[in-house]
């Protein structure tokens, strides 16, 4: 039997580029698991700087300074490809979405290439002492994440430009934003913790 | 949200549409590739119904070996494996993924859905934690079971102390089954905050759907910590040679413990959270009223959920930490009394000012409060410091947690089963021989765990395969096997229950216990689409309104797997949203993920392939279909 009466909503809109979108959700609950891995791996830095005399430890290199800062910059100015690609993906700007994730990863893949340069001649591993551990920990998980994000965001780009650009994709841009801000806000305590730890809350060596 | 007159719909096309483009197909194939929320929700409760059948059986196996001092059934080693794999089991193979199942099922259906938000994620959560579990029971069966305890503390399980690979199998075990519930708590939460029936605003929300929202957050929040304890510290400190936990370097044992138990008591939580929805969705319909204090309610999982995170350290009390950190813990433990004090009174209110009718599933409702209630106090106790100390490892800890994990959550699942049965299987569980199944279970647990109160204050620790006959522990050991069996008995009428009610029960039809809330405002079972028309509400207990007064939405498109998404607070409608069909691909993602995972256990290269390969499956995952109709 059909209920006496009803509400007909064959006129709403069938899908949404934005927050009212579920998946624009999950991808932020997915944000909070990161989140918190990333929180965890900060605390524990600290928590074994406070077992150690000497931070870092003797015979292992203070981290280095140009190289890292300039990657933060370009990631942080990669931010602005991924919200030209987002706003283009609300107005359904197929172009402006190419755009967007070309620049974003224009400038994303250079500053992990800048990141793997910095690594090169660091005289320690995580085989090192806790100290190298905890360090090549967090840069480790960052950069996989990173790497995952922009493999998905390139992927991304190959459909927008060469397959399709409907709603789907353009959620997918839309969504794949919100990682990427997380993946660069969350480094800028990542960042200060790792390179400028030792400085901070380091003893002579 | 204005409702009209309802138009005139041909109802049997309507059905006859929407059936196909909800099949799921026939065939192997077909079978691996099911997105509906009731097929993946019926195998979690199966697949892990069957883990707590295999962690029952580890548990008989040590009673019989401690049912009498100086026996012989078990060697010291086989025993530390079942105990380990008992444990895990029960925490990671039964009770969180049997929560997490219960809460798939039910919650698109309470909140008049058609699925969960992420239907092929949903799908591949289940195959990891299938293909976790067994990866844990073919390590039992091969000898590499691990024997470190459920929580594998370093050092014992760091490389020094730990060669072999059992350690690491369990290590990578926690992260199969973590990527699970991690896959459930987004997608509920998402199901739960955007996918409601119109009108369903925050405050209407069934009590259940409240512990699972609850529930899910907190899993998002402390399922990481264990990744980060059993993967990143346990795993690369065996594997590559990280020194996280090794003090000669610098590493620190004690923050392993911390990190665990950072997950590790929420854990209870995430267990028992869901659990508290359930009493609450059998209390209102078996009292015929509705739940006394519902803000009280859920103001009191929100707050349980919050100090859960603060309560890690009264694991740790026996480490030596800090006396002015220890006091904050003991008074964050009897806090946290108060939230579920307040639920507890809320629900005998509700019993107190209704007609209670006592089914099988309030038998069990009763059962746990009075169980929960002693599991409880001894957790009281517990959290003082010196009490702790005396106690510390020993059965007195076995006794008050197994009071609160099996009172507090196995319990009320035993009762949800009985309840929900009918929807389940479309016929009702018989009511007479659940009755006798609570009563033995409720007997043969006391008999089981009470004694252990006492041995663990006569100083027997946990974990010991054996005891000398002069320790005289001999007669409340054998009381607790004793109990064991009847349990075993108790397991034995439920599952004949099962099985000869699933086959002559009584019919159910859609609403057996005239209960309020929208999962039985359809067939029982469900078909794949749940409603064939999705309801509006209007009040928390749409259907103990009168048909007059019923809503129901119509205008969304029936030739696909299209629903309907409401705003985050009031439930206004917003957008239509399509969502996918059935897929292979999270099957096989999740098989060449495994690729990855289980390789790495072995050497840790096995990692750079696993990657490679979990790409190509999520490309396939998220390549766009042609058989997906652009709107």
């Amino acid at each position: 039997m059909t209920p006496p009466r009803s509400i007909d909503v064959a006129d709403l809109p069938p899908f949404a580029v934005s927050s009212e979108a579920p998946l624009w959700w999950g991808q932020l609950f997915l944000t909070f698991v990161e989140a918190t891995m990333f929180a965890i791996l900060i605390a524990m830095y600290f928590y074994i700087r406070l077992s150690m005399d000497v931070w870092p430890p003797p015979g292992i290199q203070m981290p280095p300074e140009v190289l890292p800062a300039i990657a933060l910059v370009l990631l942080i100015a990669s931010c602005y490809g991924s919200y030209r690609a987002s706003e283009a993906a609300k107005r359904d700007d197929r172009w402006g979405m190419i755009e967007g994730l070309a620049l974003n990863l224009g400038l994303a893949i250079p500053a992990v290439v800048l990141r793997a340069f910095s690594w090169h001649d660091w005289n320690f591993k995580w085989t090192s002492t806790a100290y190298g551990s905890v360090t090549w920990g967090i840069l480790f998980l960052h950069t996989l994440d990173l790497g995952a994000d922009l493999a998905f965001t390139l992927v991304l780009l190959i459909i927008v430009a060469l397959v399709r650009s409907g709603p789907r994709q353009r959620l997918g841009v839309h969504v794949d934003s919100i990682v990427w801000y997380f993946l660069v806000a969350i480094w800028i305590p990542l960042y200060v913790t790792v390179y400028w730890g030792p400085h901070l809350v380091g003893a002579p060596q | 949200m204005t409702a009209a007159t309802t138009p005139s719909i041909d109802l049997d096309r309507e059905r006859a549409s929407l059936e196909r483009a909800w099949a799921n197909g026939r065939g192997l194939l077909a079978w691996l590739s099911v997105t509906t929320h009731q097929a993946i929700g019926m195998r979690y409760i199966v697949t892990a119904f069957l883990f707590l059948l295999a962690g029952g059986v580890e548990a008989l196996l040590m009673r019989l070996q401690l049912a009498r001092p100086d026996n012989t059934l078990l060697t010291a080693d086989k025993y530390n494996q079942i105990f380990t794999v008992h444990g895990s089991t029960m925490m990671f193979l039964f009770a969180v993924p049997m929560m997490e199942g219960m809460g798939v099922y039910l919650v698109p259906l309470m909140l008049g859905t058609r699925n969960v938000a992420f239907p092929r994620l949903n799908a591949f959560g289940y195959w990891m934690y299938v293909i976790g579990g067994l990866f844990l029971y073919w390590g039992l069966f091969t000898n590499t079971g691990p024997d470190v305890g459920w929580f594998a503390y370093t050092p014992l399980s760091g490389p020094q102390f730990s060669p072999g690979k059992r350690v690491d199998v369990w290590a990578q075990m926690i992260t199969f089954t973590e990527i699970s519930a991690m896959c459930v708590a987004a997608e509920l939460a998402a199901t739960i905050l955007k996918m409601r029936a119109p009108g369903m605003s925050l405050n209407r929300i069934p009590l259940f759907c409240w512990g699972m929202l609850v529930q899910s957050f907190m899993v998002l929040f402390a399922m990481p910590a264990v990744m980060v304890a059993s993967n990143i510290f346990l795993l690369t400190d065996r594997t590559i040679g990280t020194h996280f936990s090794n003090p000669a370097e610098g590493g620190d044992p004690l923050l392993y413990q911390h990190v665990f138990w950072f997950f590790g008591h929420p854990e209870v939580y995430i267990i028992f959270i869901p659990a508290l929805g359930m009493v609450s969705a059998i209390v209102d319909t078996n009292t015929r009223r509705a739940i006394f204090g519902y803000p009280a309610m859920v103001l009191s999982l929100v707050a349980t959920a919050f100090i859960g995170f603060g309560l890690w350290v009264h694991h740790m009390f026996a480490t030596g930490l800090p006396q002015i950190g220890e006091a904050y813990f003991t008074a964050a433990s009897m806090m946290i009394a108060i939230a579920s004090g307040v639920q507890i009174f809320c629900w005998l209110a509700t019993m107190w000012t209704g007609r209670i009718r006592w089914t099988a599933a309030m038998h069990f409702v009763a059962g746990f409060v009075f169980i929960f209630v002693l599991g409880g106090l001894t957790g009281v106790m517990l959290a003082a410091i010196p009490l702790d100390l005396q106690v510390h490892d020993t059965f007195f800890v076995v006794a008050h947690f197994h009071y609160v994990l099996i009172g507090g959550a196995l319990f009320p699942l035993f009762g949800g089963f009985h309840h929900w049965f009918g929807k389940f299987t479309g016929r009702l569980i018989d009511e007479r021989l659940g009755k006798l199944t609570f009563w033995v279970l409720f007997i043969g647990f006391n008999l089981t765990f009470f004694p252990m109160h006492i041995l663990g204050l006569r100083g027997m620790t946990r974990r010991i395969y054996t005891y000398p006959s002069e320790m005289q522990w001999g007669g409340a050991n054998a009381l607790a096997t004793a109990g064991a069996l009847v349990i075993l008995l108790g397991g034995i009428l439920f599952l004949v229950n099962v099985f000869t009610s699933r086959r002559n029960g009584e019919m159910a039809g859609p609403n057996p216990w005239d209960s309020g809330t929208l999962e039985w405002a359809t067939a029982s079972p469900p078909q794949n689409f749940n409603f064939l028309l999705l309801p509006a509400v209007t009040g928390r207990y749409p259907l103990w309104t009168s048909f007059k007064e019923r809503i129901a939405v119509t205008g969304l498109r029936n030739d696909r797997r299209e629903v309907l998404v409401t705003t985050l607070m009031d439930a206004e409608p917003h957008h239509r949203y399509v969502l996918p069909r059935s897929s292979i691909w999270p099957f096989v993602t999740a098989v060449l993920i495994t690729i990855g995972l289980i390789g790495s256990v072995f050497q840790f290269q096995w990692y750079y392939p696993g990657i490679a390969l979990a790409t190509i499956g999520f490309l396939g995952w998220f390549w766009p279909r042609a058989q997906e109709a652009e709107p």
